[in-house]
């Protein structure tokens, strides 16, 4: 269960101070995927980056599973499962060692990072490629190691920038069934992305932000009833003022 | 502390399986320097011996106005040759290291009991290349000069001892390990630098390009303290320059026995024990650099950026040595706390054999460990920074 509450974040910059995050808050709920959806620049990397503690907010709280994230960071990232926008692996490293390595960073003993490492090759299929270096690998490929990487210590919480870049139709598809299986196991997921229709087709809740603000938040159906549209797209539209930065 | 071994082990597997770089780090560098160091004093020994022993030869001018030096210089051997129309010009040109230049009116002035003069005509900046061949001829010619002034002496019913009112000696008490060390001066400059830029790659790589692979940013987002990981990461990059450093040092070991400077009195014997003991006197450089390293690598913002700023780092173990090569001064106590020139003191005292008390080497060693802890400090700091993850 993630919670945040009238977040603030503003960076400095040689023409000015930008707030790239600018009071956001809402609520992702565990057993459910909560999308946060905006255009490109709409802050959502900021927010997320946040939430697990790489930057502090200049104002407002986040709580993940109750933990106040500002006073004990460390468990708070304890609890998170975190595929961040930069999501480089160790190209020198085999797959399974880069899983393990996080697993140890997460003080996990060997035999439990390989029983959880053997989950998520099964769960991510990817094992052809569990023991081979990660040098030369596709989009897709490494982005299964970073997910796996990511979930090696069981997090109750799941935080995914845009986990769909760059991938071709066939690996997008078999990550939103790997996402739902998150979601039935009752874990609390959180993804960003900038495509409605993948938001549309996979979230309980959406969560949309605007120019660091949140503009609209609730299910699909809520979201259309609110804003008077019966294409989601055209209330997303609506609802963030302009069709600028969409795809 | 596990966060910092699982940090400091997966660099090191990191490096070790990048094969250019361990070749170009673990092989080349540790055996390419003490291989020109080997080959530079064999050159320069063997030059020596050669200019000191070899049959001296000297272009004379002018020889028909003194055919009794000539005669007397050909009887201690030297092979007396005629000299080129323009002398000045041969020894500029570098044809010739020296010429003999009797005056036209040496015969009178020798017969007039006046100083004959006879020009030793060389080019001083060769003294490195000349300076034997020279002093052989002015030894030769002021040998030549006391002869005759002795039998002048007599013939006047004098005694030679009467002209020559103090007897000049000189007693050498360098050893032979100290002569070595005038040799070997610059052998604490490649240890130093070693030691201190060992860690460049490996310091650089797991920082600045780890974060353009972007892969810090998930990294730090692990519950493992920044200051573990950024201990990890120095303590690899420390770890790879140290063993860079005991292979170049092994090297040493091993190539410098061939080396034949025994003939020019001197004796380099850089043992097992003097080895560990300079291992032992760099290991704080390493620490040093490699947090020196960690530190300019989380501060620049890209690898590029930290490249330029090492590049500049390689002049820092200069200065002590250029100092002292400018202005040679006694060791002093103080003077082994100051980074670089402490290390360099204390490896030429190992060079010469010298014996060196626990308090130089608490000091030596401890100045270096305290200057590693407070970089590092700094780097832990940097570390939290909010930016230093974020690339873009």
């Amino acid at each position: 269960m993630l919670v945040v509450e009238n977040l603030h974040k503003a960076f400095r910059t040689k023409t000015g101070t930008v707030r790239a995050v600018d009071g956001v808050s809402f609520r992702a709920a565990d057993g459910e995927i909560t999308g946060l959806l905006g255009p490109n620049g709409a802050g959502k990397t900021t927010a997320l980056r946040m939430l697990y503690t790489l930057m502090a907010p200049d104002q407002g709280s986040i709580r993940v599973d109750g933990i106040d994230v500002a006073k004990d960071p460390t468990a708070a990232r304890r609890r998170l499962g975190v595929l961040p926008d930069a999501r480089g692996i160790y190209k020198r490293l085999t797959c399974r060692e880069n899983i393990a390595y996080f697993g140890r960073l997460h003080g996990m003993a060997e035999t439990e990072i390989a029983r959880r490492t053997d989950a998520l090759v099964a769960a991510l299929d990817m094992g052809e490629i569990a023991d081979r270096r990660t040098e030369g690998f596709s989009q897709g490929q490494r982005t299964k190691t970073a997910i796996a990487r990511a979930l090696v210590h069981d997090p109750k919480n799941v935080i995914l920038d845009e986990p769909t870049n760059g991938l071709d139709v066939m690996t997008t598809r078999a990550l939103r069934e790997f996402l739902k299986r998150l979601r039935a196991e009752g874990r609390c997921v959180l993804f960003s992305s900038h495509v409605m229709q993948e938001v549309a087709a996979l979230c309980d809740r959406i969560v949309i932000i605007a120019h660091g603000r949140v503009v609209a938040n609730g299910s699909a159906e809520e979201l259309r009833a609110a804003t008077g549209e019966a294409n989601l797209e055209d209330a997303f539209v609506k609802a963030i003022g302009s069709a600028e930065g969409l795809h | 502390m596990r966060a910092i071994l699982t940090v400091w082990a997966k660099e090191l597997v990191d490096t070790f399986r990048d094969r250019r770089t361990v070749l170009t780090s673990l092989l080349m560098g540790p055996l390419l320097g003490p291989l020109l160091l080997a080959a530079m004093l064999s050159m320069m020994v063997s030059q020596q011996v050669d200019r000191a022993e070899r049959r001296l030869e000297l272009p004379v001018a002018g020889a028909e106005h003194a055919p009794n030096l000539v005669a007397w210089l050909e009887r201690q051997g030297v092979d007396v040759k005629d000299a080129p129309a323009d002398v000045d010009r041969a020894i500029r040109r570098q044809d010739l290291d020296v010429v003999l230049v009797i005056a036209p009116a040496f015969a009178d002035d020798w017969r007039a009991n006046r100083p004959a003069l006879v020009e030793v005509v060389h080019d001083a900046s060769r003294a490195q290349q000349t300076g034997v061949t020279i002093a052989r001829v002015k030894a030769l010619i002021a040998q030549y000069g006391a002869e005759i002034g002795s039998m002048r002496l007599v013939a006047r019913g004098v005694h030679p001892a009467v002209s020559s009112p103090i007897a000049v000696a000189e007693r050498d008490l360098s050893t032979p390990e100290a002569r070595s060390g005038m040799m070997l001066s610059f052998l604490p400059y490649i240890l130093i630098l070693g030691a201190f830029l060992g860690a460049m790659h490996v310091a650089m790589d797991s920082t600045a390009g780890e974060r353009e692979r972007q892969s810090l940013e998930p990294l730090l987002a692990t519950p493992a303290a920044r200051a573990a990981i950024m201990s990890g990461k120095l303590a690899a990059a420390a770890s790879f320059a140290l063993i860079a450093l005991a292979l170049t040092l092994a090297a040493i070991v091993v190539t410098f026995p061939w080396m034949p400077t025994d003939k020019i009195g001197m004796k380099i014997d850089l043992g097992v024990v003097a080895a560990l003991r300079m291992f032992a006197v760099l290991v704080p450089i390493a620490l040093f650099g490699a947090a020196l390293l960690t530190l300019i690598s989380a501060y620049a913002k890209s690898y590029k950026e930290a490249q330029s700023y090492t590049s500049l780092l390689l002049l820092l173990p200069m200065i002590p040595t250029m100092v002292l090569l400018v202005n040679p001064v006694k060791t002093e106590v103080w003077m082994l706390a100051v980074p670089f020139l402490g290390q360099n003191q204390m490896i030429m005292k190992l060079v010469r054999a010298e014996t060196i008390g626990a308090l130089e080497w608490g000091i030596a060693i401890g100045a270096g460990l305290a200057l590693a802890a407070v970089v590092w400090a700094l780097a832990a700091r940097l570390y939290r920074r909010e930016q230093l993850a974020i690339s873009a």
